[in-house]
């Protein structure tokens, strides 16, 4: 029983990290409008922004995490300008198979750059860990998942004010919803596309960041994997609603944890990719709802 | 007469080998209802789209005022003061009506936040009904609500003029009816229209000319009046 209420926090936690990714993702595809297989190396380049941070700069926290966010948003330009910028009114597989090649190239450069070796990123947060005790049963939370969760709410929560407060979110959204009509708005729709599809890759750098301290290591290789979980999670929410993906995100976190007690830690992803497969086959459409709306 | 405000000259496009637009002139004085009339397939909604410049001109010029628009931008024409509001309304279903409006100004990054309060405000006397449903979404409202949003949001550009694709499309006729009065009310608001429509009647009755398309041609203009009486018309649009 311990054992499993102590794996739920960790499915939690591990979930609010998926659920930022996902988030990130979102709304990349959101305002790009199609799927971007670059992602999980946005995810890397802001995680070995935070790791040179921390070499260089000593632990400080909030600076990775800006260097991590502004490393994914420099590279989201990039992105933006080989992958998409080019191809508006070509064929849509022609920006896809762009993003998978400038994956792969990235992928590979990376290992050149910054080493193939898994580099150590530990003792980033204080070791320390609070126990809660309920019923007789004792509940670990370590202060890292503590301090992991409440940024993950943090950024969600300033990403939800500044999509629905600011000018520029009402804009953003608008072009994610339709790009003709934003046009006709007025919108300079390839700028505001441009900085939506950077403030995911930011999204998706802090999230690299907190995957790396919670696995305590960066690597140029892992993210792959990371890249169809955040696929995966917004595929759950029907790939554009922020709330719904981070759902999903949760929902994979705490599956991908709560299968490995009956299992070996190997099969993380066996659990999470069923998970996917099942909800798809109940629920074509991920977690929205068909809503009645008229276009 | 007063100032020309839009002109249309030799406009040509194509849709892959189709020929969807050939050699066709519009001129639009400052103050007019002008109406565009034709059938399905005429050529309407790609010419106001050419105008836009949301399709690819062939051949042909687009004035504005005095700018020559033919190859600018499409949110740039909209910076000069001129308004598409596209078929199929194509408002934004998740955004709230409020917001909907708010996105109409987008187009002017320097407008103050007292003159946006103040536009939302004289739409929502033009517009009574967005008012009670400012919080709701765009994609929640009626048929007749949403085209009424569509041209509010047109409307928060501040244009001068205002092209109205379509309005009464798939609405009941009561509403049409409203509508229509609407555009009355917004010309006399010193708004320029450029009014597209398959009601040919309803059209010709408040413009103040009208061109009839057929086949990617003007065939036939005149003033509304003389339209609606043009034994042509009234065989082909008229059903008389």
């Amino acid at each position: 029983m311990e054992y499993l209420l102590n794996q739920v926090v960790n499915g939690v936690c591990q979930g609010a990290i998926y659920a930022l990714m996902a988030i990130g993702y979102s709304v990349i595809v959101g305002v790009v409008g199609m799927v971007t297989f670059t992602y999980g190396e946005i995810m890397m380049i802001g995680a070995f922004g935070a790791f040179y941070s921390f070499q260089y700069f000593g632990n400080n926290l909030p600076l990775a995490i800006l260097l991590a966010f502004s490393s994914s948003f420099l590279l989201g330009i990039v992105v933006y300008k080989v992958c998409y910028e080019k191809f508006f009114n070509a064929p849509r597989h022609i920006s896809l198979l762009c993003t998978i090649g400038f994956s792969m190239l990235m992928k590979n450069l990376a290992q050149i750059v910054f080493g193939p070796e898994t580099k150590p990123m530990i003792n980033i947060i204080h070791n320390e860990t609070f126990t809660l005790r309920l019923a007789g049963v004792a509940v670990d939370f370590k202060l890292l998942q503590i301090i992991v969760m409440l940024l993950v709410v943090f950024f969600a929560v300033s990403l939800t004010l500044f999509f629905n407060r600011t000018r520029w979110g009402v804009a953003l959204r608008a072009v994610s919803q339709n790009k003709q009509a934003a046009y006709l708005m007025g919108i300079n729709v390839r700028r505001t596309a441009m900085l939506g599809n950077c403030i995911g890759c930011g999204f998706g750098g802090i999230a690299g960041i907190l995957l790396s301290i919670y696995y305590y290591a960066v690597s140029a290789t892992i993210w792959g994997n990371f890249s169809m979980k955040a696929f995966s999670a917004s595929v759950l929410g029907g790939l554009v609603d922020l709330r719904l993906s981070a759902l999903g995100g949760l929902c994979m976190g705490l599956i991908e944890n709560l299968g490995i007690t009956v299992s070996s830690a190997t099969f993380r992803d066996v659990f999470s990719f069923s998970f996917l497969i099942l909800i798809l086959i109940i629920r074509p459409q991920g977690f929205a709802a068909k809503k009645g709306s008229r276009v | 007469m007063s100032q020309t405000m839009l002109k249309v000259e030799n406009l040509t496009v194509y849709y892959g080998y189709i020929n969807a637009l050939s050699h066709v002139n519009i001129e639009v004085n400052e103050g007019e209802i002008i109406t565009l009339i034709g059938g399905n397939g005429a050529g309407k909604t790609t010419t106001l789209m050419s105008i836009s410049n949301l399709v690819e001109k062939a051949e042909g010029k687009v004035t504005f005022r005095t700018t020559d628009i033919t190859r600018t931008q499409p949110d740039k024409i909209v910076k000069l003061g001129m308004s598409h509001v596209p078929e199929g309304r194509k408002i934004f279903p998740q955004l709230t009506v409020y917001e909907n409006l708010i996105a109409g100004t987008f187009g002017q990054p320097k407008i103050s936040k007292p003159r946006i309060a103040e536009l939302v405000e004289e739409n929502y006397v033009l517009f009574p009904r967005l008012k009670e449903r400012a919080k709701q979404p765009g994609g929640s409202l009626s048929g007749g609500e949403q085209q009424m949003l569509a041209i509010a949001r047109g409307l928060m550009m501040d244009p001068a003029l205002i092209m109205l694709d379509e309005p009464s499309l798939g609405l009941a006729p009561i509403i049409v009816e409203e509508i229509f009065e609407l555009i009355r009310k917004i010309r006399s608001r010193g708004k320029t229209v450029l009014l597209i429509e398959q009601n040919a009647s309803m059209a010709l009755s408040i413009a103040d000319r009208g061109y009839v398309l057929e086949t990617g041609r003007v065939t036939l203009t005149g003033t509304g009046r003389e339209l609606l009486v043009n034994p042509e018309v009234k065989r082909a649009y008229l059903g008389v």
